[in-house]
């Protein structure tokens, strides 16, 4: 009879994904985009962004100086920026910032910028006028504030040889002694645990959450809408056969949708990085067996939610208007999750729904095993898979999922 | 007499306050072709349901001739619901074969059954093919194929010819004639009372939610003392039908309340008739 069981169970899940594998917009969805989505974010992003601002240092920018009395040496440094320079008499204003009858030459885009400069005494005070809508101004801004810079140094070095004083010696009188990393107790192994507890939590409730969706409607409104749900509801295999079997195929379809997005994480991260900034977290066999676990009932309960709330709704319709805004369910207690100091923190985080299987997460991963957060969390995530499949088995059991809108 | 196969006893269906049948008794036996004949919301297709299993009666009992009750008993049962319910990125044999695995069949009897009433039903060349492209009447024959392909007792066919051109209603009911001249037992319902003098040994008549008559068209219309079964049946329903109901019932509560607070109430028109 459990054999019975188990076959019906083991064909219903082969049925709906071989059905559900069929439709070439799932495929995209379940295994394109995961896997594309964040090398495609962290490699391609980065190359536009260069290539932006590549073509922004090309410019050649028009800038006015205003002043009385112009430093030594800090024309021919801007000179060297590419940026055309006219020079004018400096306006009396009460301070440098006022853009008095400027303004109009920076709004409509005359000129990228302005910079007034005046001695007062050994002081040096200036305003760059610009415009921060501007991306010519802003960068023109950016290119000024960089020439500034570099003739504050020049000066600040000068005046303190002036002085009789060492220039290095003076600007620096503290300084770190040897490597930055051999000062660090953790292990490179825990340190990739800890960057990595810090967004891979999130990727998988989120995730597992919104892969779930679509294949969870499909398999029971879907049915239901379609006029399927009748033939199959009188087979000789009981609504928990069922129930079963449809969680099974949602799991493995949100399952391998998860484990690609993970893998693409990955492999963007190691492609931007050249595997220096993350590498491979230490976790011991139990470490990563509790890791499986966390997952395994966070998915349970998950999954079962969304197939019986998506069953109790007549339609497609229905059921995206439900579980499109459940989401926030996660991502509300994800996102806080992550900033919830792990040191010293109080069990009774590690009972709350959600957040205790992304802390135990946080925590595993960074190879932290504390016995009374994994009972507590174990226990908590045991109970809620268990009430979520109840809630779900309710559902399935309902006569009237029988009846269709078509 | 032959044996009962299905029994009904003392049956009611209630959807919360809606009484969807009331008081239902009824045998089927081995070897007939029952005809289920009512206007639509009778009750027709909530009988079928709980003949099938799928609905669980609110009183009575509808058992199996072992004494079991049908819910436990579902593999002698073949089902075509009004829908067809077929999975339309599946092949017409996928169809099929998925059903039977799940009634326990193996797939080389099941394809061996399938060959045999595709054959019948001239079905043999599209087993094949996807459904999604199916006529309405492709799809009702592969409905069939897969309700027979495990071998039932009792064939339940919900309104097998509803949609169907004229050809495809006849293949339809050439094949449910077959099965009975072989033997087989076979529950359909229809509205139209031609379609079941013709195909079916026995006729009830159900009527908000009640079996009005129960016998063969002969039967039906001695009963009435009318000259053909259409007064008979016309005799028999005289009151007004009732609507359908039991969709309506699974609406939630504030999605009705909802529903009808952006509903315009439909205006009443001043009409003054001449005469």
């Amino acid at each position: 009879m459990v054999d019975g069981s188990a076959m019906r169970i083991k064909q219903i899940a082969k049925k709906e994904v071989v059905e559900f594998s069929r439709d070439w917009r799932t495929i995209i969805a379940i295994i394109v985009i995961p896997l594309l989505m964040f090398p495609l974010l962290f490699i391609l992003f980065p190359v536009l962004l260069q290539s932006e601002a590549a073509e922004l240092k090309s410019l050649q920018l028009d800038l006015t100086i205003q002043t009385d009395n112009m430093p030594d040496n800090l024309s021919m440094i801007i000179n060297q920026s590419s940026i055309a320079i006219t020079y004018e008499e400096l306006p009396i204003l009460d301070d440098l910032s006022q853009p008095g009858d400027d303004i109009e030459r920076l709004r409509n885009g005359s000129i990228d910028a302005i910079l007034r400069i005046t001695q007062k005494e050994d002081i040096w005070y200036y305003s760059i006028l610009h415009m921060s809508t501007s991306e010519h101004s802003s960068e023109a801004k950016s290119r000024l504030l960089h020439d500034l810079n570099e003739w504050e140094d020049n000066e600040t070095a000068a005046r303190i040889e002036s002085g009789g004083l060492d220039v290095n010696s003076t600007l620096n009188p503290l300084r770190w002694d040897g490597e930055f990393s051999q000062a660090d107790a953790a292990t490179a192994g825990e340190q990739a645990g800890m960057a990595l507890s810090m967004f891979i939590p999130l990727v998988l409730a989120v995730w597992t959450f919104s892969s779930a969706i679509q294949p969870s409607i499909d398999m029971t409104a879907g049915e239901r809408e379609r006029g399927t749900l009748e033939a199959l509801l009188s087979l000789p295999c009981t609504r928990l056969e069922l129930l079963f079997g449809k969680w099974l195929a949602v799991a493995t379809i949100t399952g391998v949708g998860v484990l690609l997005q993970i893998f693409g994480l990955l492999f963007a991260i190691g492609y931007l990085a050249n595997s220096s900034i993350i590498g491979v977290p230490e976790l011991s066999l139990v470490t990563i067996l509790l890791i499986i676990g966390a997952i395994m009932l966070f998915a349970i309960m998950v999954v079962a939610i969304e197939l019986a709330l998506a069953m109790r709704s007549h339609s497609v319709k229905e059921a995206g208007s439900i579980l499109g805004p459940a989401i926030m369910l996660i991502i509300f207690p994800a996102l806080f999750t992550q900033v919830i100091n792990l040191d010293g923190i109080e069990s009774f985080w590690f009972a709350i729904p959600v957040v205790n299987v992304l802390l135990a997460l946080r925590e595993l991963l960074m190879n932290r095993i504390i016995t009374s957060h994994i009972i507590i969390w174990v226990g908590t995530s045991i109970l809620y898979a268990l009430m979520a499949a109840k809630y779900a088995s309710m559902q399935f059991k309902r006569e009237d999922i029988v009846t269709s809108l078509s | 007499m032959s044996e009962t196969l299905l029994s009904i006893k003392g049956v009611a269906k209630h959807f919360d306050e809606i009484e969807a049948l009331s008081h239902i008794d009824l045998d089927i036996r081995s070897g007939e072709v029952v005809g289920l004949v009512g206007s639509n919301g009778a009750g027709k297709t909530t009988l079928l349901r709980l003949m099938a299993g799928v609905y669980t009666p609110t009183k009575g009992s509808v058992t199996l001739k072992d004494g079991s009750d049908v819910s436990t008993m579902r593999h002698m049962l073949g089902v075509v619901p009004e829908s067809t319910g077929l999975y339309s990125r599946l092949t017409a044999w996928e169809n099929i074969r998925y059903h039977s695995r799940l009634y326990g069949i193996d797939d080389e009897t099941s394809w061996k059954r399938t060959q045999l009433f595709a054959s019948r039903l001239g079905m043999s060349d599209s087993l094949s093919r996807h459904t999604k492209g199916f006529s309405r009447g492709m799809k009702q024959k592969t409905a069939l194929l897969r309700a027979l392909a495990h071998g039932p007792s009792i064939l339940l066919l919900d309104e097998p010819t509803a949609g169907l051109d004229i050809t495809s209603a006849r293949t339809v009911r050439a094949l449910v004639k077959q099965l009975r001249d072989e033997g087989g037992t076979v529950v359909y319902s229809t509205h139209q009372l031609e379609e079941a003098r013709q195909v079916c040994d026995r006729i009830i008549i159900i009527h908000n939610g009640e079996v009005r008559a129960d016998g063969s068209p002969q039967q039906l219309m001695e009963q009435t003392e009318q000259d053909s079964l259409e007064e008979a049946y016309v005799s028999l329903t005289a009151d007004q039908a009732r609507s359908r109901n039991e969709d309506a019932d699974s609406e939630g509560r504030i999605t009705a309340w909802w529903r009808k607070l952006f509903t315009p109430k439909t205006p009443e028109l001043e009409v003054e008739i001449d005469g």
